[in-house]
């Protein structure tokens, strides 16, 4: 085991990890955040997205010991029912969220694209979301909901 | 007459739940004290299991139980038939689950499941389902088809005879599709435990909560009303949870040892433990006359079933119904049929049969168009099911059949050559 | 296991000496393997918190990358887009931005998997590798490394690659099955010096055509100190075409990929030609 100190969704945790206890498991089992999912275990579907340092990666791929002195953020950080994030009001809103497994990484992918670019243009918010893997076909929708949700954040 | 909810747009109210990662999936539920379960796979697609040994398995500190097909009460399942072991004795493909490993952690329950060693007696193969259709080949289920042919379906329609003798030209093709796996984003998982009246209670991802409740205590020999299946958030299914997955072997280990059992596929194990789309060959002899009328159709559809019956009577008989596309053809003779093969099982998949049969009839027609020296939308205008039109079953369509203005409306972007505009 | 997080390369290198871990860059490689057991390493040697190895400048004519830059950082780099055209294209494609935010450039070659994203670039920019052990350093070019067996000794570091800045122009094209997350099926990464209309020192690589992406000294030379017109397009098209012939034998993908790569190729050069030009 090694102790490893995290920041996640602002709260800080010093956790005991084994040393190739990947960070989904680390998240999921350690923490109860069941928000990250687990769709393929090799870094192809983008279910497990969240945001380490201010980037996306698939928590499947990281080792929790590799962020060690991080800081993340997971679905559960982001917007609540009473305030949702823009994103996550225009995915409901749009009706770009079906089975709701890739809606997670989908919602961090786009939040974080939003963070660094208030104004993407449709290919920027294509390349942001061509990580994550729908399989209810509603690319469409998510696409339109990241763009509305940029537009909101523009007011 | 205007409704609040016909022609306006509604909120999904589970996608709140969604978009903030609170919806519950099965891999999301636990109960202390549970058991993490992990089945020990064929990697033959035919062979006898001679034995099991344990020994190294349950050797391991934290390792529970291990079971086999001795275990189950009733080792059967399936949506049409009882042909499918939940714990296989006898293997008809890659992935029947042989054995599963209860121990107290996930790491555990894998590094035992990989020192069970099952002894196999491997035993001839057939692939190709037209070599599978063959009377002198061994049926791989002889308690219920004399051969390996699970299903015909033949349609019969006017004369062919007549039919040729109008024919000016006639197209003849073989067309081949192949598996495609549902790929539902979340994999397999269930939670089985005993509630406190003893009854099981199995949380999963399925298509048929009542119907996963008959097969569990079938198979455990329970009365309906000991067993409970919930259905939590279904991480898509496409079809693809239609057929038992995980369900009986999570149920069965629960029962045995009293335990909580959670089960969850990797993405692996899940392509090797629920159902494909039907591959099918299909051969395709279509006949008009010059000015683009249909006048005869011959086909001949083969679908794989694979290793178990699931839903391919119903597939192909799906397949034999739609293999005239939305065309009216006076003479139809076509013979779809299901046969069995040690190939990965399918079953229902988006379409169910109907989406196959589109490949050979549409590229007919594009076919016989080009033959013909008249455009795609032309031949089809001249052939499409309209009110009246009396299909290759004899059914007379008496309502809703707009293909007329859908092809209408897509003109405009075919006369363009395929460009948006 | 054990597992290490050093501070420095010194400590790095003190740890792979005496501990015979194995180095860990992004992990996007290397944390799959270990799951499916394909690699079951004694201990693990993160690379992830020595920020020296991140670096990417230039110095003295070269543009040096740390083995831990990421692709992503590449990828957003303006030295690289200027300098180092078909590393920063290949960078663009590479997995997904995801992969892109983890995967480091020293792992791509580490892994060394056949279809590496990174590896062609870097062959036909004329990449040295810099690689450190305890004992010392060893510099030398990539195509000299990539034929070796195994590829690194235990305890070998890949520090970082030091590419040539000499005015050269580069290109590069990726066959994947999609854009986004796709195993490149093939990919050819060229560079040449332009003299007016003529091509000098041209470097031609192949990524996933065999075992190792490779640099194919031969069509290098047919194709130097020619005029870039049609006729030497096709020329190296027929070349290209036949090398690719030759790597793959009999495999299964060869048919395919001996007519792909005729497209692959001329995209690549296209990347690096200005509109309008021949």
């Amino acid at each position: 085991m090694i102790e490893i100190k995290l920041v996640v969704n602002e709260k800080p945790y010093n956790l005991n990890v084994e040393p190739s206890e990947r960070l989904i498991d680390a998240l999921r089992n350690r923490l109860g955040l069941l928000g990250t999912k687990e769709g393929c275990g090799e870094g192809e579907c983008g279910a497990c997205t969240i945001i380490m340092d201010g980037k996306t990666v698939n928590s499947c791929l990281v080792l929790a010991a590799q962020a060690n002195g991080s800081v993340l953020t997971t679905i559960e950080g982001v917007g609540n029912r009473r305030s949702p994030h823009p994103v996550q009001k225009a995915f409901v809103e749009v009706g770009a969220v079906q089975c709701g497994f890739c809606t997670p990484g989908m919602v961090l992918s786009a939040k974080n694209l939003l963070d660094k670019n208030s104004h993407p243009s449709e290919s920027e918010i294509g390349v942001a979301m061509s990580g994550n893997l729908c399989r209810c076909t509603g690319y469409d929708k998510i696409l339109r909901a990241v763009k509305i949700a940029a537009e909101e954040g523009k007011q | 007459m205007k409704t609040s909810v016909v022609g306006s747009r509604v909120t999904r109210e589970d996608a709140w739940g969604k978009v903030f990662g609170q919806t519950k999936f099965p891999a999301d539920v636990n109960l202390p004290g549970q058991l993490y379960a992990v089945v020990i796979r064929s990697p033959h697609p035919h062979a006898k299991v001679l034995s099991i040994n344990c020994d190294y398995a349950l050797e391991m500190a934290g390792v529970v139980a291990v079971l086999s097909a001795k275990d189950v009460p009733h080792n059967a399942h399936g949506v049409l038939f009882r042909d499918q072991p939940v714990l296989a004795e006898y293997v008809r493909m890659v992935g029947d689950p042989v054995a599963v490993v209860g121990a107290e952690t996930e790491e555990i329950a894998r590094e035992a499941a990989k020192r069970v060693q099952v002894e196999y007696q491997v035993l001839p193969t057939v692939f190709d389902p037209e070599e599978a259709m063959k009377p002198d080949v061994l049926p791989l289920h002889p308690s219920l088809r004399p051969t390996n042919v699970l299903y015909h379906m033949p349609i019969r329609r006017g004369s062919m005879e007549e039919g040729w003798a109008k024919a000016d030209v006639v197209i003849e093709k073989e067309y081949n599709t192949q598996h495609v796996d549902h790929a539902f984003l979340q994999p397999e998982a269930v939670l089985a435990h005993l509630d406190e009246r003893g009854h099981l209670v199995v949380q999963t991802a399925t298509q048929y909560a009542h119907y996963d409740r008959g097969e569990i205590a079938h198979a455990l020999g329970l009365r309906f009303s000991q067993v409970q299946v919930k259905t939590l958030a279904v991480g898509g299914a496409f079809g693809g949870r239609e057929d038992i997955s995980l369900q009986v072997i999570a149920a069965l280990m629960a029962w045995k040892t009293l335990r909580p059992v959670k089960m969850e596929n990797t993405r692996e194990e899940s392509f090797y433990s629920h159902s494909k789309r039907h591959p099918m060959r299909m051969q395709y002899k279509t006949g008009a006359t010059k000015d683009g009328k249909l006048v005869a159709m011959e086909a001949k559809i083969v679908g794989d079933s694979g290793a178990y019956a699931s839903w391919s009577i119903n597939v192909l008989r799906k397949a034999a119904v739609h293999a005239t596309g939305p065309y009216v053809i006076p003479n139809v003779s076509i013979d779809s049929y299901a046969v069995f093969t040690n190939n990965p099982f399918t079953g229902a998949m988006r379409g169910f049969g109907a989406a196959q049969t589109v490949l050979a009839y549409e590229s007919q027609m594009d076919l016989l168009a080009k033959e013909i020296g008249i455009s795609p939308l032309e031949i089809r205008l001249r052939n499409i099911f309209k009110v009246g039109s009396t299909t290759a079953t004899g059914q007379v369509l008496t309502s809703s059949v707009p293909l007329d203005q859908c092809l209408a409306k897509i003109t405009p972007y075919l006369q363009r050559g395929g460009e948006s505009e | 296991m054990k597992y290490f997080q050093p501070q420095s390369v010194e400590e790095a290198l003190e740890l792979a000496y005496t501990s015979e871990a194995t180095f860990l860059a992004g992990g996007t490689d290397l944390v799959l393997h270990m799951r499916t057991g394909k690699v079951q390493p004694l201990g693990l040697i993160d690379l992830g918190k020595i920020s020296v190895l991140r670096e990417i400048k230039e110095i003295e004519g070269s543009l040096e990358i740390g083995s831990m830059a990421t692709f992503a950082e590449l990828g957003k780099s303006e030295l690289v887009f200027r300098k180092a055209h078909a590393l920063w294209q290949a960078c663009q494609t590479m997995g997904s931005p995801q992969i892109r935010n983890q995967a480091t450039i020293g792992g791509n070659l580490g892994n060394c998997s056949p279809a590496a994203d990174g590896l062609p670039a870097l062959l036909a920019l004329g990449a040295e590798v810099c690689l450190s052990t305890k004992a010392g350093n060893e510099i030398l070019p990539l195509e000299s490394l990539l034929s070796r067996t195994p590829l690194l000794e235990q305890g070998t570091l890949i520090r970082g690659f030091r590419i040539p800045i000499n005015g050269q122009k580069s290109g590069f094209a990726k066959l994947g099955r999609r854009k986004a997350l796709a195993i490149a099926r093939l990919s050819v990464a060229v560079s040449v010096e332009m003299n007016g209309s003529r091509i000098d020192n041209v470097r031609v690589a192949l990524g996933a055509v065999g075992r190792r992406a490779f640099l194919s000294e031969a069509l290098g030379q047919e194709l130097s100190g020619q005029e870039l017109n049609n006729e030497l397009l096709e020329k190296g098209v027929l070349e290209v075409q036949r090398i690719v012939r030759e790597a793959l034998g009999t495999r299964a993908s060869a048919p395919y990929k001996r007519v792909a790569v005729a497209g692959v190729f001329r995209e690549a050069l296209a990347t690096i030609i200005p509109e309008g030009g021949k």
